[in-house]
C-alpha cells in the first residue's frame, strides 16, 4: 500500500487533502481538508502509537513486546508526544475531531 | 513480533556495541538492579581476596585487610552516593515521569566494569609494587623486592583499570540519560556535578566507616 504523503516535496510545507473519493460509487468531494494530526507523524511513530493502543496503553507490555527496557519505551513515547505537540496547530486544537 | 519491531524502525538494534556501551536500552528496573547487586557482591568478594578497595565512586586502591562486609559496604556507598543526586537532578530537569528503580538499577549495573578491575588487581604482585612505590617516593627502604614480572602485572592492571574506569563512567552517563530521559548540555552538566559531589561524599562516608573498623 502506498504511503500517504503529508509534506510537500518541493517546499516541505504541510500538505492538505483536496479531493476525497468513494471507492464504491466514485462520488468525488472537492474541498480543502486538514490531514489528521496522527497521519502527519512519521510512519514508525504511527506504528508505535498503534502498538501502544493495542497494548492498552501499557508501557510495560510495550517493553515486553519490543524487548526494550521500560525507560527506553517511555522515552520513545515522550519523543512522540513532543512531536505531536509541535505538529498540532492552534486550529486543530479547536477541532479535536481530526484526531 | 519481529514485524512489529521492523515497523517501529527506531528501535535500537541488539549489536555488541549497544550491549557494551548502552545495555540500558534493553535492561533496566529490577532486572538491572538484581544483576548489578550480584556483580557488586562478586566484585566485593574479589576485592576482599585481593585487598582491593573501591573507596570512592571512581577510586580503586590496594589497601589494608578488612572483613568482607566492609568491601560490600564500600560498593553500596559508591552506588547510592551517585544514584541519589542523579535521581534528584532527574526530577528537577527531566520532563518525563521517572522511576527510582530505573535510576538505581541502571546505576548498579553500570558499575560492572569494576568487577574486571577487581579481578586484574587480585595478584599479589600489585600489592608488592604498590608498597615498593610508596616506600620509594617516601624515600624509605623498600620492604619488599620486586621483579620484572611484578612490574608487568602491575602495569597491565593499571592500564586495564584506566580503561575500566572510562568505560564505567560512560555506562553511568548512559544509564542516567536513559533512566531520566535527559539529553545534551543539561545531561552533561548535571552528571558532572553529581559525579564530583558523589566522589567527595563517598570518600567521606568510607573514611568514617574505616575509622569504625
Amino acid at each position: 500500500m502506498k504511503l500517504l504523503p503529508t509534506v510537500c516535496p518541493a517546499c516541505n510545507s504541510q500538505l492538505k487533502a483536496k479531493s476525497l473519493i468513494c471507492a464504491h460509487c466514485n462520488t468525488e468531494i472537492q474541498g480543502e481538508y486538514e490531514l489528521p494530526v496522527l497521519t502527519r507523524l512519521l510512519p514508525e511513530d504511527q506504528s508505535f502509537i498503534l502498538e501502544f493502543i493495542k497494548s492498552s496503553g501499557s508501557l510495560k507490555e510495550m517493553s515486553r513486546l519490543l524487548r526494550l527496557s521500560y525507560p527506553t519505551v517511555r522515552n520513545r513515547l515522550d519523543e512522540i508526544i513532543e512531536r505531536l505537540k509541535k505538529t498540532e496547530s492552534p486550529k486543530e486544537n479547536n477541532g479535536k475531531e481530526n484526531l | 513480533m519481529n514485524e512489529i519491531v521492523n515497523n517501529i524502525q527506531t528501535v535500537p538494534r541488539r549489536s555488541i556495541g549497544q550491549w557494551l556501551f548502552n545495555p540500558f536500552s534493553f535492561v533496566a528496573g529490577y532486572q538491572a538492579l538484581f544483576l548489578g547487586l550480584g556483580i557488586m557482591l562478586i566484585s566485593a568478594l574479589f576485592g576482599f581476596l585481593g585487598n582491593t578497595h573501591f573507596d570512592g565512586v571512581l577510586d580503586v586502591h590496594k589497601g589494608l585487610e578488612a572483613p568482607l562486609w566492609f568491601f560490600l559496604t564500600e560498593g553500596i556507598i559508591d552506588w547510592i552516593a551517585l544514584a541519589t543526586p542523579l535521581f534528584f537532578f532527574g526530577l528537577i530537569v527531566s520532563t518525563s515521569s521517572l522511576r527510582m528503580i530505573d535510576v538505581l538499577g541502571t546505576q548498579a549495573l553500570a558499575r560492572w566494569p569494576y568487577l574486571i578491575t577487581a579481578i586484574v588487581m587480585l595478584p599479589e604482585a600489585n600489592q608488592r609494587v604498590g608498597v615498593y612505590l610508596v616506600a620509594k617516593f617516601g624515600f624509605a627502604a623498600a620492604p619488599a623486592a620486586i621483579n620484572y614480572m611484578d612490574i608487568f602485572i602491575f602495569g597491565f592492571a593499571i592500564i586495564v583499570g584506566i580503561f575500566m574506569a572510562i568505560w564505567m563512567v560512560t555506562l553511568m552517563y548512559k544509564a542516567y540519560t536513559v533512566s531520566c530521559n535527559i539529553k545534551g548540555v543539561r545531561a552533561i552538566v548535571t552528571f558532572i556535578v553529581s559525579l564530583i559531589g558523589a566522589e567527595a561524599l563517598s570518600k567521606m562516608l568510607i573514611l568514617l566507616l574505616f575509622e569504625r573498623l
